[in-house]
């Protein structure tokens, strides 16, 4: 049937062009016979409609005016038979028939407490979907990813090294002096063999360079030990991800975009970064580098203690001393590197309360990333 | 360190609100930590005029006034005797909050006995200004109206610094004067310091038998003290930082102290054998009582102060208790020392003692300074507590540091931060921070640090004072630019990450444990033994000391804290570093990746396919897909040679890569479900990273055509031992090289009651056949699936049906 109509409603539509408009409006209360049949058929099937005891004698009634072989397709046929001008005339008529015959038999149908027709293939559409349910990336993986690739993108290639680490490359090649207090065993894990697990992911920055000619351009992300008892905001490791790049003429100018342009694709254009002058011994100018408040926009709030700016890197200029120590000549290199830790990152982004949800690996925690 | 806006100011006017002050301190590299006013009067409060007074109708103390506060005219309604029209008052307006002991209350629109009052006129009590309670506080006629009474009454403001290691210089109010002074472009000026002269030697009053550890030591004797409570200004001061009054000499030495950054002692010289002091290393065997009463057993390595006899003081540390100060004292011998940073460092951390001596002094004190701050002390100690100096200074003094001299290029400093900044500001930077500047050219000058500067020593650290000083907000932002990297180096995070996004996709969660555990949990997996572990020396508890060597440990227990809290169905993975010590297993570093399933296959399914358990095929086919996503080929499973106590013997397989072991998965062992409450069998898969990626990344994958020519299937079934392998079926059928055999494919497994008893299963493949040039007959596959049969049965002993 909807083939049908489709059809008809398209000849009509199409009909106006050869139209006699005048001939039209001459003719309009004049009744040929197919319209007086479809009229007629209404009548009868809204009075029949109206008085029909059950769902079966609905469906006879359907089957009467509108089935394959009912009234309405066989006055289809004699369409032909109608002079040009009445055939809009006709076709409205022939269409609101059959609205209404519709229309009588859905009423019937509601007032018997059914549907006119019963599927006997009904489903219950708000059963669940059979789907196999997604995995979840752990939040510091979600964020380690997410800070390679931004920095990918700004030509940074990311580079692994040891955690079981030597003194040289986690102290002495960063130009940590000999009584710094991160040495101590109170701070940094140590085996008997004198070697640690790294204290943080800047050694890496010494095996890049001991064994590439600049310039390089590296991020470095994994985990790091200090000797913190867990709490909220400490564990025995974190993640740092890392990153150096080093190249004739570099400047803090460049590292101070590379920065923001990292704050801009980690937490959106309106985060403003804030270089603040600090202390390290692997750097030289050293800064340390704030968001605005992602909590409270920079106006205040206690997850930055009111300061509308959150601390979240330590980088500066390679310190001569660490470019001498890996045979780069500070004359000719500079360059900038910046560490941040990925616990913090994730607890910003997530709204992560207490660090040791990271760890406890409860899966109605993991099930929300 | 705690600094006094009101104390600071006695060195560098400070004409600028606390933020504005902070924010300049912060920015410089001084961070301020907390900022603390301690004013008591609230905002809100202000002047205001008393225009007229009328009795309150219905009251007999109270009176209504008419006051402006020369914007507006309120009506307050007041208890007070004095509130006389004309009188200049402070006013509590609407909204102002009163922080008191009973806890805040705020000024609000009330009605007083049936009169409106607009607000609150205010005694000194009342502000805390003083404990005047007798009626209002009153102004001067000529007092401005509408003025904040927070500005006429500043109170002050205790901040807290964190000063960075590299500025000592900064551990003190005149030190901090100084930066202060350069960032405000406003002087900073010392007291004078005046004492009279004093020609007096006292002979062996200070000897120094350690020099390398005591490079200076200043003594002076003041006699005729009279020992008693300071002045109020004295308290004032070491209060407004937090410190407590003891007496007028010992608050002389803390304020010079705080306020100079040299850290002074002042002994009884009545207590001291023989009079005098010596700087010596302690003597085996010799005991200190410290001030604070504890006792330490001092070693050789231990410098004191001592006297003729025992040791009176730990250096730079803390004095000891019978030398002090008491009310009794009167002649005292002042010390002004310098220590060696890296011994006190060294000994207050083994000691376990730490105080603001031996903070300043372990991170270094000024050479030139000892001499500044024991005149300053003289001088104060002969201010506010009397007696005469006794001695002119008794120093021992090993050469004085030579001073660093820095070539400074311009240029360079603008290459380094990135700015334009002038030579002329270059220059006007750093002699503002009082660095001497000679030899200006066009290009370069020469610095000459002092000595409270050791942190300066190169080009880039006078870059650093630049970059600080002129602002690093002026750096600009610039295109994201340079040589990225180079062409061979490969990517160490990407294969990871495609590894995890694998395993992800296929529904696991991804965990992250410590790597540190204990040697239970470590030693869960059973391929190593406690030889294999890295131990740490330093562990956080004796229990928690090892590298983990895989990750099944710390998973299992994961594992276990979900099922307790109620989350069995588990899909978990890892993947992370392995620690093993024995190289003849592992490196000691490597990639493992774990997956564990548990608990329903589907919980996200309804009625019996979401009941259903996961079972051996679900990791095995977990471990075949992610074989297939990497595109890895050569692969084989094999039964393991021998039982592996990881897993449930018989429900397990090893997966060959190459020929080398590469994995493990199946069944985990019953005995480590124990005392889970959970029956649902666990299942995983561990397998080594490196192998992984090395097979993947080996195989080429080229494109096949597709067949032109339909397939024909025939299905064979059979009854056959309990015995007989699937795997064995299908290595046999492939062997039989049937003509035009594509492939084959298991379809049924029944093993029904009867067959059950018989020790029977029933088995049942569809086969595909193929030619790639032509369609195939019925006859030629059937003729080929009649030889199949018959080899089948003779060989593989089954029955066909």
């Amino acid at each position: 049937m909807v083939t049908f109509f489709t059809t008809f409603k398209q000849f009509f539509v199409f009909l106006p062009e050869r139209f006699d408009l005048k001939a039209g409006f001459q003719r309009k209360n004049s009744m040929n016979e197919i319209i007086e049949a479809v009229n007629r058929a209404a009548e009868n099937a809204e009075a029949k409609a109206a008085v029909a005891a059950d769902a079966g004698a609905l469906e006879a009634l359907r089957i009467e005016y509108l089935g394959r072989n009912g009234l309405f397709p066989e006055l289809s046929k004699k369409m032909g038979t109608v002079p040009p001008e009445e055939r809009k005339a006709t076709g409205t008529a022939f269409n609101t028939g059959r609205t209404r015959i519709q229309a009588a038999l859905d009423a019937a149908a509601a007032r018997l407490g059914g549907a006119g027709k019963q599927d006997k293939d009904a489903i219950d559409l708000t059963l669940p979907g059979r789907r196999t349910a997604p995995g979840h990336r752990h939040p510091i993986t979600q964020l380690a990813d997410e800070c390679v690739s931004v920095f990918r993108r700004m030509g940074f290639v990311a580079v692994d090294g040891p955690e079981i680490e030597d003194i040289y490359h986690n102290f002495d090649a960063l130009n940590t002096p000999d009584d710094h207090p991160s040495r101590d065993p109170k701070d940094t894990f140590y085996f008997p063999d004198g070697r640690i697990l790294r204290s943080q992911t800047s050694p890496v920055q010494i095996r890049v360079m001991e064994t590439h000619e600049p310039p390089v351009r590296i991020v470095a992300p994994g985990r790091v030990f200090r000797r913190d008892t867990p709490d909220a905001t400490h564990g025995m490791n974190f993640h740092q991800i890392e990153g150096l790049s080093i190249d004739k003429g570099v400047s803090m100018a460049d590292l101070k975009s590379v920065l923001q342009t990292f704050a801009w694709e980690m937490f959106g254009k309106d985060v403003k970064i804030r270089l603040r002058p600090h202390f390290f011994p692997f750097t030289e100018p050293s800064v340390e580098y704030d968001f605005s408040c992602v909590v409270c926009g920079g106006k205040g709030c206690n997850v930055c203690k009111n300061s509308g700016y959150i601390e979240i890197a330590g980088a500066g200029m390679v310190d001569p001393n660490v470019l001498k120590n890996v045979g780069y000549d500070p004359e000719i290199w500079s360059g900038y590197a910046f560490g941040l830790g990925l616990e913090r990152l994730a607890m910003l982004r997530y709204r992560i309360p207490d660090l040791r949800f990271l760890y406890d690996n409860d899966v109605r925690f993991l099930e929300q990333f | 360190m705690d600094i006094s806006r009101k104390w600071l100011s006695d060195y560098v006017k400070l004409d600028c609100d606390d933020a504005f002050l902070c924010d300049k301190l912060t920015m410089a590299g001084i961070e301020v930590e907390k900022i603390e006013k301690n004013s008591t009067i609230p905002e809100g409060v202000v002047t205001a005029k008393i225009l007229s007074r009328e009795p309150h109708p219905g009251s007999d103390h109270l009176s209504v006034c008419k006051v402006t506060d020369g914007s507006e005219e309120l009506q307050i309604v007041c208890g007070a005797p004095n509130c006389d029209a004309g009188k200049i008052v402070p006013l509590a307006k609407i909204g102002t909050v009163f922080h008191t002991e009973e806890g805040d209350f705020k000024i609000k629109r009330s009605k007083l006995r049936g009169v409106e009052s607009c607000g609150m006129m205010c005694s000194e009590k009342e502000l805390g200004i003083s404990d005047d309670h007798e009626g209002l506080m009153i102004f001067p006629e000529d007092t401005a109206l509408g003025v904040a009474l927070t500005q006429l009454y500043p109170g002050d403001t205790r901040i807290e610094l964190e000063i960075t290691p590299n500025r000592p210089d900064c551990l003190s109010m005149w030190g901090v004067a100084r930066d202060v002074s350069c960032l405000l472009s406003t002087p900073a000026q010392l007291p004078e310091i005046t004492v009279p002269e004093c020609d007096i030697e006292v002979a062996g009053l200070v000897t120094v038998e350690n020099p390398e550890l005591c490079p200076r030591y200043i003594g002076r004797v003041i006699k005729d003290v009279k020992i008693g409570p300071s002045p109020d200004w004295l308290k004032e001061r070491l209060e407004s930082v937090g410190l407590r009054s003891i007496n007028n000499v010992v608050d002389v030495t803390n304020f010079v102290m705080l306020e100079l950054g040299q850290p002074l002692h002042a002994f009884d010289r009545a207590t001291l054998a023989g009079g005098r002091v010596v700087a010596r290393n302690a003597r085996a065997g010799e005991k200190i009582t410290l001030l604070d009463g504890k006792v330490i057993e001092l070693e050789p390595c231990h410098l004191v102060i001592a006297d003729a006899e025992k040791p009176m003081a730990l250096a730079g540390i803390m004095g000891g208790e019978n030398s002090g100060v008491t009310d009794s004292t009167t002649e005292v011998l002042l010390e002004s020392a310098v220590f060696k940073s890296s011994h006190i460092r060294s000994e207050s951390r083994s000691l376990g003692v730490s105080t603001d001596a031996s903070y300043r002094y372990e991170r270094g004190v000024d050479f030139d300074m000892a001499e500044t701050a024991s005149l300053r002390a003289c001088q104060l100690i002969l201010e506010v507590a009397g007696g005469k100096l006794a001695s002119k200074a008794m120093e021992v003094a090993a050469e004085r540091p030579a001073e660093p001299v820095i070539n400074c290029r311009f240029a360079r400093i603008r290459e380094l931060i990135g700015t334009t900044v002038s030579n002329e500001r270059i220059v006007d930077i750093l002699k503002k921070l009082h660095l001497k500047v000679e030899n200006i050219s066009a290009d370069s000058c020469v610095v000459t640090a002092p000595l409270f500067r050791l942190d300066l020593t190169r080009e880039a650290d006078l870059a650093e004072e630049v970059a600080r000083i002129d602002g690093l907000d002026k750096i600009p932002m610039i295109p994201v630019a340079g040589k990225v990297c180079h062409p061979d180096s490969e990517d160490a995070y990407a294969p990871l990450r495609t590894l995890r996004d694998l395993v992800i996709g296929m529904g696991f969660d991804e965990c992250v444990h410590y790597s540190i555990v204990g040697s239970a949990s470590a030693l869960c997996d059973s391929r190593f033994e406690k030889s294999d572990l890295i131990e740490l020396s330093n562990p956080l508890s004796p229990d928690n000391g090892w590298m983990r060597p895989g990750l099944l440990g710390e998973m299992l227990g994961t594992v276990g804290r979900n099922i307790a809290r109620g989350n069995r169905d588990l899909r978990l993975f890892e993947l992370d570093k392995a620690f093993c010590k024995n190289p003849a297993k592992f490196p000691e570093e490597r990639n493992e990746l774990l997956i564990l399933m548990t608990g329903r296959r589907h919980p996200e399914l309804f009625s019996a396919e979401g009941e259903a358990l996961c079972d051996f095929y679900d990791i095995k086919g977990v471990v075949e897909t992610l074989l297939e996503k990497l595109a890895v080929t050569n692969y084989r499973f094999v039964a393991p040679e021998k039982p592996d106590a990881r897993f449930r013997e018989g429900h397990a397989l090893v997966l060959l890569l190459e020929g080398k072991v590469a994995g493990m998965f199946g069944e985990l062992n019953g005995k480590h479900a124990n005392s889970w409450r959970s029956s649902a069998p666990v299942f995983f898969a561990q397998m080594e990273v490196s192998s992984l990626l090395d097979a993947a990344t080996h195989v080429k994958k080229s494109c096949k055509a597709l067949a032109q020519f339909p397939a024909t299937t025939r299905d064979i079934a059979f009854v056959a031992p309990e015995t007989l392998a699937h795997g064995e079926v299908i290595d046999f059928i492939r062997k039989c090289k049937a003509p035009n055999f594509e492939s084959v494919r298991l379809f049924d497994i029944f093993v029904g009651d009867d067959l059950k008893k018989q020790h029977k299963k029933s088995m049942a493949y569809s086969l595909t056949f193929r030619n790639r040039e032509r369609t195939l007959t019925d006859t030629e596959v059937n003729a080929a699936m009649d030889k199949l049969r018959a080899k089948l049965a003779a060989e593989l002993k089954v029955e066909l049906r």
